[in-house]
């Protein structure tokens, strides 16, 4: 798979050079999930789902790389195989060099996790017990905890809750605290399992923002993150792997991705016309035209949504349908599509492939 | 150290968080005491010829198979309860992301339960030496220390494989229930185990709290050294190598299972 580095969202720096060092390898990793019986003490022979297939990537020093994908579609697994806490049947992960299987506790020297689990911390302890006991836990010498958990929470702005009990934080709070532990160490590697899954849009802003700024301070740190917030991947990602069914389907900065689906040959037009109803054209794929959908309707006019071929006949059909059945156009505007209509497409368009393949 | 201090403070600061249930289980130990004590009464205060070896009192035979019963428990539940309450309150999967072998997050994770068990077991034999006329005038004091540390070696084995099976089959607690009333029934912990029938006292050697009791009766009743109990140190020594390396390897061998599976954070 592809190790290029691409373009950076504005205000984050450089970009990784290509030249830096391999922070993440993975090599034709894949993980079969099979029925477990007499106990759970052996894996049986049943119903085997397959996870990840023979997913193969590599992310460099520096870099922010998003992992993207419908539900079960294998981004948790990815992470925590990465994590070391699960074990993948075929294949090899490598961080910074360390082979997560041979080496787990090397691997974990390197790594912080950031999950999106608010249960993860000892509720009836404060926060800063909770990250001091998370501290040592991580090696990290007691002086250097201390001046280190003041700068998290002075930077989270959880200074003022620091000697509350966890149970009474808010979500936000709980979710700040899991990036202050992912951090704790100063990992090489930092993984975010959906960091705002949960949140509150402005809760939500505030970790990406505080992502963003603690990328800029330091610029050496790999971050993988996994989310299904696909803005959150755009205003967050030097490159996204789009995974569905277990396997890597797009890999890519997002604005690749999307000309690469654009030079698929799909167009989208906006249509606003007047006396006439999108649903007296039925879609005609053998002249490149997919689909015809009425967005809004309401004072006489109506606005549609025309999906066709780049090439094909698709746009001259309807607006000869519209005009010669008496309509009028006062708008056609053909529109890039969106990150979430490519993202939408490609899985769904991977789904029926996969599909017609069987 | 500073790891396993670390473990300590968690579970204290957690303890004392729960005020009540942590002074209440002080208030049963009493309660216990003055049970066991009107048990000793009824069976009244002259020598038995059974108990003869231990110095003849029941109510001193009971008090030290009590205590030592409550440290040896904790062995075999701690851990697994350990695992099993990370699993539920979900902190499992992020102490296992640390850079700390799980066999050491397992032990330090049962410091705190077993200073609780430390201190219930002088609460119970100073009240006892105490309140009830108990004679612990020949204890010997390091014989006695030495025997308790290679009990709780012991069924730490035991309770660290245990956490493995509670790590895969989620819940067992019914299984080990089972397990400690065996212990309760073989080991001699409120009658002697000779008056067992003898298979059942074959059965009974093959528990280690049976030469661990019959060592700490020893060591507190007739004021036994080292040389004296030398056959039950070198007992209790085969048991702790035996048990704690099959423990750590059985728990290992349940967790690259988990992993394997992806259940570690199931419960």
């Amino acid at each position: 798979m592809t190790t290029e580095t691409s373009a950076r969202p504005a205000g984050l720096g450089a970009a990784p050079a290509s030249r830096s060092p391999v922070a993440v390898d993975l090599e034709n990793v894949s993980k079969v999930y099979t029925r477990r019986r007499l106990l759970g003490l052996r894996p049986g022979s049943g119903a085997a789902r397959h996870a990840l297939r023979n997913v193969s990537f590599k992310v460099l020093q520096g870099e922010m790389v998003g992992l993207l994908g419908p539900n079960g579609a294998g981004k948790t697994t990815l992470m925590k195989s990465v994590a070391t806490l699960l074990k993948t049947s075929s294949g090899r992960i490598t961080v910074y060099g360390k082979n997560v299987d041979s080496d787990p506790l090397g691997a974990r020297r390197l790594m912080g996790l950031v999950t999106c689990d608010e249960r993860s911390f000892y509720w009836r302890l404060t926060g800063r017990q909770n990250l001091n006991f998370f501290a040592a836990l991580y090696g990290v010498p007691e002086k250097i905890a201390r001046d280190r958990i003041d700068l998290l929470f002075d930077k989270l702005g959880l200074t003022s809750s620091a000697d509350v009990p966890y149970q009474n934080y808010s979500t936000g709070m709980r979710q700040k605290m899991a990036i202050a532990r992912g951090l704790l160490g100063d990992p090489r590697l930092v993984l975010y399992d959906e960091p705002t899954r949960s949140l509150d849009p402005l809760s939500a802003q505030t970790i990406r923002d505080w992502i963003v700024d603690n990328r800029i301070a330091s610029p050496a740190t790999t971050h993988l993150i996994a989310t299904n917030q696909l803005g959150e991947a755009e205003q967050l990602c030097d490159r996204v792997l789009i995974l569905n069914h277990g396997a890597v389907i797009a890999d890519g900065s997002i604005g690749q991705i999307r000309d690469r689906f654009a030079s698929r040959g799909t167009l989208v037009h906006r249509i606003t016309c007047t006396g006439f109803s999108p649903r007296d054209i039925e879609p005609y794929p053998e002249i490149g035209l997919f689909e015809v959908r009425l967005d809004f309707t309401g004072t006489g006019a109506t606005l549609m949504r025309v999906t066709t071929s780049e090439t094909g006949e698709g746009l001259t059909f309807v607006l000869s349908e519209i005009l010669g059945r008496g309509g009028s156009v006062s708008r056609c505007e053909t529109e890039q599509m969106s990150f979430d209509e490519v993202f939408c497409s490609l899985v769904t368009g991977d789904a029926s492939a996969s599909g017609s393949r069987k | 150290m500073k790891l396993a201090w670390a473990f300590f403070c968690r579970d204290a600061a957690i303890a004392f968080s729960y005020r009540a249930a942590f002074f209440a289980q002080f208030l049963g130990n009493l309660l216990l005491l003055a049970i066991l004590y009107y048990v000793g009464k009824t069976v009244g205060p002259q020598n038995l010829p059974a108990l003869a070896r231990y110095g003849g009192s029941f109510l001193a035979f009971l008090l030290i198979g009590v205590a030592l019963t409550d440290c040896v428990s904790i062995s075999l539940v701690s851990f697994a309860a350990q695992v099993r309450e990370a699993q539920t309150t979900g902190t499992l999967e992020a102490t296992l992301m640390s850079p700390v072998r799980l066999s050491s997050i397992l032990i330090y994770s049962s410091l705190w339960n077993y200073f609780l068990s430390a201190v219930r077991f002088v609460l119970y034999l100073v009240p006892g030496a105490l309140l009830y006329g108990i004679s612990l005038r020949q204890a010997n004091l390091l014989s006695a220390v030495v025997i308790f540390f290679l009990t709780l070696f012991c069924f730490m084995g035991i309770g660290i494989l245990w956490a493995g099976i509670v790590l895969l089959i989620k819940r067992g607690e019914a299984i080990i229930g089972a397990m400690g009333v065996c212990v309760l029934l073989l080991g001699g912990v409120l009658f002697p185990p000779s008056l067992l029938p003898a298979w059942v006292q074959t059965l009974a050697r093959l528990v280690p709290l049976t030469p661990a009791l019959e060592g700490m009766r020893f060591a507190l009743l007739r004021g036994y050294g080292l040389h004296e109990l030398s056959g039950i140190l070198v007992t209790l020594s085969v048991f702790s190598a035996v048990l704690l390396t099959a423990g750590i390897a059985g728990f290992n061998f349940a967790v690259h299972l988990g992993r394997k599976t992806g259940s570690l954070a199931q419960y």
